[in-house]
């Protein structure tokens, strides 16, 4: 389809020519882009200097609004202004309610099992939303690299599953970046950590950012970053500490808990600075409306200290699987903002048994690392020897088996790419199809798991249960995204999925918004689509015209027939516009309002054309 | 089983004593030819065949390093059958596994820490002397009986190993 060839890479650069890609930092509170200029990977600022974009979007009616600015407005405009969509992303609306907390949106269903947030500009996915902040850094880096790019690396917490790391995915497709690779964070700041101070052995990235938790084990071995083992909680970050204190001054102040949304995001701001400014003070006067209290550094240690023993937990976990003693770990390095709470930095290195490291700005790092690799991906060599990064999975993948369990197929921390197969047989006699259902998850219920997808494979030949051999293959590539197929062993049927999960966008919904997304493009190609639109619009008007001459008044009664004229008089005056989306919205409303006309009519010419026939005939 | 055989892709003859070290390193060299990311910008058929190795690899590095699967991937070459889930005539250890069941149970009820580690150092010379008991015999036929029955108990101690891992996790709740 012409419409996803804005996503291909830039022409080809002259010889000589550096290719331009950037690394990028998608974060749940902040995000960076960052590239490498004469040899050094460092952040790109904007117009004003900030290299930090706040992830806030907000929507009016006309246009959208990105970064500092639509944060400041959110207490005010809460319904428009999305904060934190990072926690959203690959999420149903039941997960979401799960986070546990207030969203001060207005919730929508979608075609797929999104959460789509109410605006002012019409219900907005989160990928959406995303995508917004996206091509803000984009034109930012188009800016300052003065060229198209060639490619970008986008991170992910390394503890996303396959929805999460999808949809990260197709936000980046729709802000009109092609995605080089998507990397995990920890290990986008290990190879900053590891190529800055030139370090060798095992090295533990603890990354605590505004809304996730990752742990990640590594051994450098000259250029090569070898994940051993990751962990984490994709929903365990800042944003909770700020919670937790939003929570202490409603029952502090003996406000109601339910409180209307401006008034949870004031609490909120209020919460984040006390935070911020408990790093360098012992003690803070929070001051809401006519209420004043202090709170300590101490009260504020208590009430974090249940997530901060969670990222404990993931770090002993991962170091268990990772397979090194603790004391193996020669260095401990903080990565996100919220690494800078000193209760952190005590717990991590109470627990690592030496002092984590700080030289590096936590808010900057995973995207400066996230540079150096998009260069070497965009195919421009590197000083000083190539890099290699062998990151692992996150979590398990395998499939349902009889009574509800999971059996793993790969089993979490594997190296990847990786291909497996597993077999299984029928266990009924004449099965002729099998259900296969993929999850991600360490549990034993599927139910305590996640599903990615289900298919089935189907014209298995009759055979006694048992005798069928059915061979289910799983692969994952770079980027952790994974493909799933399935085929009968004796007569080769074969069936496959490239994972889509539920909570994901369908194909059709990324068209949609692509193609939406021209309207605010302003080049030509959004005059190709409308041309496109138009001609397509014009196509089922003639259609249908041509129909309703032929059979209108045999099929129709007086009411179907003035809708369908309605809808055709509607389409004929927006195809004079160029409103492409309206054009199209209204092709689709046309053509199925003449569904069952067309229906009428197919039947009727097939029952004309059988007329003069007998059974028999019809059986052949 | 992958062709060529896991040992020639990483210039080795066929064999349970390795350098894990050395393995390691080759690994890293090997990876580096044919990772994914050295072909971000070739043909898709290029990149489908850098996937496809780079998987193989992974796996033939996962099943060398393990000495479980090291054991069953050097009996089961040459085309040999070895059903998985077989139960080598082997009642001694039998008797074995129950004993380490029960007293895995018993820490789990206890919740006893420093009995774990104690457990795991015992497992960890149980699968020593195995090791070193298959390394002898798995390349004598006439005694592939025997090297058949060691790596099944490889097999169980590695199990044995990972319910420990996953008992350390509830613990740690």
């Amino acid at each position: 389809m012409a419409l996803l060839q804005i996503a291909e890479p830039g022409q080809s650069p002259q010889p000589h020519q550096r290719r331009l890609a950037v690394g990028i930092d998608l974060g749940t509170t902040n995000s960076l882009v960052a590239a490498l200029r004469s040899g050094l990977s460092e952040p790109l600022p904007d117009a004003d200097g900030q290299v930090i974009l706040p992830s806030a979007v907000r929507y009016h009616a006309d246009h959208v609004e990105v970064g500092q600015s639509a944060k400041l407005a959110a207490a005010g405009d809460p319904f428009n202004t999305v904060l934190s969509v990072k926690r959203l992303m690959g999420r149903g609306l039941a997960d979401v309610k799960q986070l546990g907390e207030q969203l001060p949106y207005r919730f929508v269903g979608g075609e797929s099992h999104m959460p789509f947030i109410d605006t002012v500009q019409g219900p907005k996915s989160p990928v959406e939303v995303s995508a917004e902040i996206l091509k803000v850094l984009r034109l930012r880096a188009e800016a300052s690299l003065g060229g198209e790019l060639v490619g970008a690396v986008i991170t992910v917490p390394a503890y996303f599953d396959e929805p999460q790391r999808q949809a990260t995915k197709d936000a980046a497709r729709l802000a009109g970046l092609n995605v080089l690779r998507l990397l995990n964070e920890p290990t986008a700041a290990a190879v900053a950590y590891g190529l800055d101070q030139n370090a060798e052995g095992v090295v533990a990235i603890y990354d605590l950012g505004g809304g996730t938790f990752d742990i990640s084990i590594l051994r450098l071995t000259r250029g090569v970053f070898e994940v051993l083992a990751t962990g984490g909680d994709s929903a365990l970050g800042g944003d909770d500490f700020d919670h937790a204190i939003a929570g202490w001054i409603i029952e502090q102040a003996g406000l109601s808990a339910d409180l209307d949304p401006g008034t949870q995001r004031h609490l909120l701001q209020i919460a984040c600075a006390a935070k911020e400014a408990l790093t360098d003070t012992a003690s803070v006067e929070v001051v809401y409306g006519d209420w004043r209290a202090a709170l300590t550094r101490e009260a504020f240690d208590a009430l974090i200290e249940p997530m901060v023993a969670r990222s404990l937990k993931a770090c002993r976990r991962a170091v268990r699987d990772s397979n090194v003693e603790l004391d193996e770990v020669q260095a401990v390095v903080m990565v996100g903002g919220s690494t800078r709470v000193p209760r952190v930095r005590e717990a991590v290195a109470e627990m690592f048994g030496r002092q984590p490291l700080t030289e590096i700005d936590p808010d900057q790092v995973v995207a400066i690392g996230a540079a150096i690799q998009a260069d070497t991906l965009a195919g421009n060599k590197r000083d000083g020897g190539e890099l290699l990064l062998l990151d692992v999975i996150p979590l398990s993948l395998g499939l349902e088996t009889m009574g509800g369990l999971m059996e793993k197929v790969i089993p979490r921390n594997t190296t990847i790419p990786v291909a497996r197969a597993q077999d299984f047989t029928t266990y009924k006699d004449g099965q002729s199809a099998m259900m296969i259902h993929v999850l991600q998850g360490e549990r034993e219920l599927i139910s305590d798991c996640r599903s990615l997808a289900r298919f089935e494979l189907r014209g298995i030949p009759a055979m006694v249960a048992g005798a069928a051999k059915i061979r289910v293959t799983f692969q994952v590539d770079a980027d952790g995204l994974l493909d799933v197929s399935a085929r009968e062993l004796g007569s080769g049927v074969e069936a496959s999925i490239q994972v889509k999960p539920s909570y994901g966008l369908t194909d059709g919904e990324i068209a949609k918004m692509l193609k939406d997304s021209f309207q605010y493009a302003g080049d030509d190609k959004v005059a190709r689509v409308l041309r496109e639109q138009q001609v397509d619009a014009q196509r089922l008007v003639e259609a249908v015209q041509a129909a309703l001459e032929a059979d209108g008044e045999r099929l129709l009664d007086a009411d179907e027939r003035m809708v369908i004229d309605l809808q055709v008089q509607e389409l004929t005056e927006l195809m004079k516009g160029t409103d492409g989306y309206a054009i199209e919205q209204q092709t689709k409303r046309l053509s199925q309002v003449t569904d069952a006309f067309a229906a009428r009519r197919l039947d009727s010419t097939v029952k004309a054309a059988l007329a003069g026939r007998n059974l028999n005939e019809i059986g052949e | 089983m992958g062709t060529p055989c896991h040992f020639a892709l990483f210039e080795l003859q066929p064999s349970f004593t390795l350098d894990l070290e050395q393995l390691a390193a080759r690994y890293r060299e090997l990876a580096r030819g044919v990772h994914p990311d050295r072909f971000a910008d070739a043909s898709e058929r290029e990149q489908r065949l850098a996937l496809e190795q780079s998987a193989s690899l992974n796996e033939a590095y996962q099943t060398l390093k393990s000495p479980p699967k090291r054991a069953r991937y050097l009996l089961a070459m040459g085309g040999r059958e070895l059903p998985l889930e077989v139960t080598v005539h082997d009642p001694d250890f039998l008797m074995q596994q129950m004993q380490w069941r029960e007293e895995l149970e018993e820490l789990q009820d206890e919740a006893d820490l420093p009995g774990i580690a104690t457990f795991k150092r015992r497992l960890k010379v149980a699968q020593d002397q195995l090791n070193d008991s298959f390394a002898a015999c798995w390349n004598d036929a006439a005694q592939r009986e025997q090297a058949e029955r060691l790596m099944r108990r490889m097999q169980f101690l590695d199990k044995l190993t990972y319910e420990v891992r996953q008992l350390e996790e509830r613990l740690d709740d």
